[in-house]
């Protein structure tokens, strides 16, 4: 098997939700990621969905793949000096506050013995302040950090993002500090600690938000667009009823080509009224071309009006449900699939975000707890100690 | 000035919008000498200087103009290629091979260069062609579908998302591909896909799919699979007209124990001893009434009041931020200094702003944030730093319309 682009990095996983996807990429990059579990087994182990009702997690599967497992008593004299020596020989360690083993282990010290240990700690709202010690799980997490407010109807309430999207955000973040910090420390031998919070790197990701608060006036705007569903805040970008589902439609880039288009289909109603060619109506002729795309789109299947889009070089898509991406072509044509094994059974899962030429991504099955236990205690020499 | 963690890396860049400037803005905060190549044909709308979309992503680099069209500028291009640690672009396919700085043509020159690209597809398949912009990529991976309430399958996430992850993506594979040159001496291609970023945000949900054939449908602000109840967002008093001048207050019990403490703050109301509430189980398949007795409750009360009694009572619970909120009433960020004026305004859109890298590291510091620069406004600079050009011939390839 070639070697992935972190083969040899060795990484210590003590995170829960909000960094956990971070140790999931530098795993599946290759780096050897060891997740201590307490004796009753990781709680993330319960999170849902699971195989066949009660089988394995493949929230887990999916979040803790590519790992090596090891069970650990946090209150056991000898458990405590094996994830001490554990620590000892990690390049990096990610860590959440809450997590099991932080009671068991002293990184301060090992930092103070291993000047070169990468710290990364995340945390819902960083070191200290005035909202340090606030709960926040991902929905509120996205409440406070802008997500929500950007997100839903004006007849719905402010929406969170499916699933877990805001903890991806701070995980992704979390792996650049620590290959930050990494390099950091391949070039000087100086490690450090790198602390990441939830909420400032949710505000960071926000698109809109920011900018309109900023340049808002001075765009002629307001400083904060109100939820307006599919529709993007440039107004250029929205999601429409078709004859059967939904399709993201844009006049964008080429609002000509677009007219063009629509003049082909006989459904460009008023739009060559010469009021829309003058310049200071432009916005008028966006809010029109909408409601004209609008009228037109409701008659049209979405997927092949996509199709008929794209030939076209016109940026639309076809708003898919989640079942048709197995028998996505791009997908296929791309072998983008990873086998999963799952309770013993082959599944299908997701692939890599991106391709190394040189040293492949490689999705490898999680596995059993402390099926790794003997490899990692022999790799660290702990039985030559004796 | 400290140390930066990539002080010292070359990044020739290439991209535009937001996906590709968002991975180099990342770069370029933490110290790498990022060289934004533009020019006056191409600075247009998103992909100006003058734009604030433009400002928001383009920080801390170096600005040079290039008029590709021009065979002196291409050689230009080329000699920086040589030198670069990274290249990274988001053109359609097939632009740079034409110029001849694709990844075949740069390597053999230059075998340590990190070459990513970042395209809407990837490169090959039958969509590779397809033009996408975040809307785009957000309908086609099943974020849009699934981002909603039930039976409303045409929400969504009301920004680009999909963008800044895959600029954070593009981020991670750079310097994950600068640990394997460590190693190896060697450096990479990495085809970075827009869509596979996407669809993998779904990781366990298409999981769910392969393995028990159940497929995902949108859960409004409810957990999709795990009971967690109450679990919202919930009406407060208003403090203004309209849409943002409404208050929303996010509420989510993720254990017994929490419900108990919101259940005190409740008064213990009789409907909540039901004994069906204990359990998340129970709660979650109450969530309905639950919600509804809930909005009663917080509909006359302040939002940000609300949201300290709740945390003080252990009850997880935030107010529903929006930009305004986020720059003048957070105090978190207002703390940790997140957001602040650019020193440096001497830009036709006057003063600009910045919202710090979220990355606090300890020895090398990330707090230096440079304004964005004019078209070409670092020609010299930067040519003089890379190349070993004079400034006088810096100034005969501006005149001579190389360098535009």
């Amino acid at each position: 098997m070639p070697e992935s682009a972190l083969t040899g990095v060795r990484v210590l996983d003590l995170t829960d939700e909000r960094a956990i996807y971070g140790a999931k990429l530098l795993a599946d990059l290759g780096a050897d990621v060891v997740r201590p579990e307490p004796p009753g087994g990781d709680p993330l182990r319960q999170r849902g969905p699971r195989a066949d009702g009660d089988g394995a997690s493949l929230w887990h599967a999916f979040f803790a793949s590519s790992r090596r497992f090891f069970a650990a008593d946090a209150g056991n004299a000898a458990d405590r000096e094996r994830l001490q020596r554990l620590l000892d020989h990690a390049d990096i360690v990610l860590s959440c506050d809450g997590n099991f083993a932080l009671q068991a282990i002293d990184i301060e010290a090992a930092r103070a013995r291993r000047p070169d240990l990468v710290h990364v700690v995340v945390s819902s709202f960083g070191d200290d302040g005035p909202w340090a010690d606030l709960l926040a799980p991902d929905l509120v997490a996205g409440a406070l950090g802008g997500a929500v407010a950007a997100t839903g109807t004006p007849e719905t309430t402010p929406l969170k993002n499916f699933g877990e999207l805001n903890f991806m955000v701070s995980g992704a973040y979390a792996a650049i500090a620590a290959l930050g910090a990494l390099r950091h420390a391949r070039a000087t031998g100086e490690g450090q600690r790198v602390t990441v919070p939830v909420h400032e790197c949710i505000a960071s990701c926000l698109e809109q938000v920011l900018m309109l608060n900023w340049y808002g006036e001075r765009m002629g705007r307001g400083r904060v667009q109100p939820r307006q569903g599919g529709t993007h805040w440039s107004m250029a970008f929205t999601v429409m009823p078709a004859a059967d589902g939904a399709i993201m439609v844009t006049p964008a880039p080429d609002f000509d080509a677009q007219l063009i288009w629509l003049i082909e289909e006989e459904a460009h109603q008023d739009l060559l009224d010469p009021q829309y060619g003058e310049p200071e109506n432009q916005p008028l002729l966006v809010g029109r071309m909408m409601q004209v795309l609008r009228d037109w789109v409701a008659t049209q299947n979405p997927e092949e009006l996509f199709f008929r889009a794209q030939a076209r070089h016109a940026p639309y898509g076809w708003v898919q449900p989640i079942e048709r991406l197995a028998d996505n072509p791009q997908l296929a044509a791309r072998d983008w699939w990873v086998p999963y094994t799952i309770d013993g059974r082959a599944v299908r899962g997701p692939g890599a975000p991106y391709r190394f030429s040189a040293t492949p991504w490689q999705h490898r099955d999680p596995q059993a707890l402390n099926a790794d236990a003997d490899a990692i205690l022999s790799e660290l020499g702990w039985e030559d100690r004796r | 000035m400290s140390a930066r963690p990539l002080d010292g890396l070359r990044v020739l860049d290439f991209t535009h919008v937001l996906a590709g400037p968002f991975a180099t803005r990342i770069l370029a905060d933490m110290g790498a000498d990022v060289v934004k190549v533009n020019s006056q044909e191409r600075a247009l709308a998103t992909n100006s200087p003058d734009s604030p979309y433009y400002v928001m992503w383009n920080r801390n680099k170096r600005a040079l103009a290039l008029d590709m069209k021009n065979d002196a500028a291409v050689a230009l291009c080329r000699r920086l290629c040589a030198t670069a640690d990274v290249v990274i672009e988001n053109f359609a396919v097939g632009v740079l091979d034409r110029w001849g700085i694709g990844y075949g043509q740069v390597s053999p020159g230059n075998p340590g260069v990190i070459y990513a690209q970042m395209s809407g597809m990837g490169e090959g398949g039958p969509w590779s062609g397809f033009v996408t912009y975040a809307p785009t990529i957000h309908a086609l991976t099943g974020l849009t579908h699934l981002t909603g309430v039930p039976g409303r399958e045409d929400i969504g996430i009301g920004y680009s998302y999909n963008d800044h992850q895959a600029g954070l993506h593009g981020a991670v594979a750079i310097l994950a591909a600068l640990e394997a040159r460590h190693r190896t001496g060697r450096g990479q291609q990495v085809d970075l896909s827009q869509f596979e970023v996407g669809v993998n945000f779904l990781g366990p949900s298409l999981l769910d799919w392969f393995a028990n054939g159940r497929a995902a449908r949108p859960t409004g602000n409810d957990l999709p699979y795990d009971p967690a109840a109450p679990h919202g967002v919930y009406p407060c008093l208003p403090e203004g007209e309209g849409i943002v001048g409404e208050r929303w207050l996010a509420i989510a019990c993720m254990t017994d124990a929490q419900w108990r403490a919101l259940r005190g703050l409740l008064g213990e109301p009789g409907w909540a001893s039901d004994p069906a509430l204990d359990q998340a189980a129970g709660r979650a398949a109450a969530s309905a009434s639950l919600d509804s007795k809930l909005a009663e409750w917080t509909r006359t009360q302040h939002a940000a009041e609300l949201m300290a009694c709740c945390q003080a009572a252990g009850v997880p619970a935030g107010v529903v931020q929006d930009g305004i909120d986020l720059a003048e009433r957070d105090p978190q960020l207002r703390h940790s200094g997140f957001m602040q004026p650019i020193d440096d305004p001497g830009l036709p859109i006057g003063q600009t702003y910045a919202d710090r890298l979220p990355l606090h590291f300890e020895r090398t510091p990330c707090n230096e944030y440079r304004r964005v620069r004019q078209l070409g406004e670092d020609n010299a600079a930067v040519l003089r730093d890379w190349l070993g050009m004079s400034e006088d011939e810096t100034r005969r390839g501006e005149a001579d319309g190389v360098l535009r």
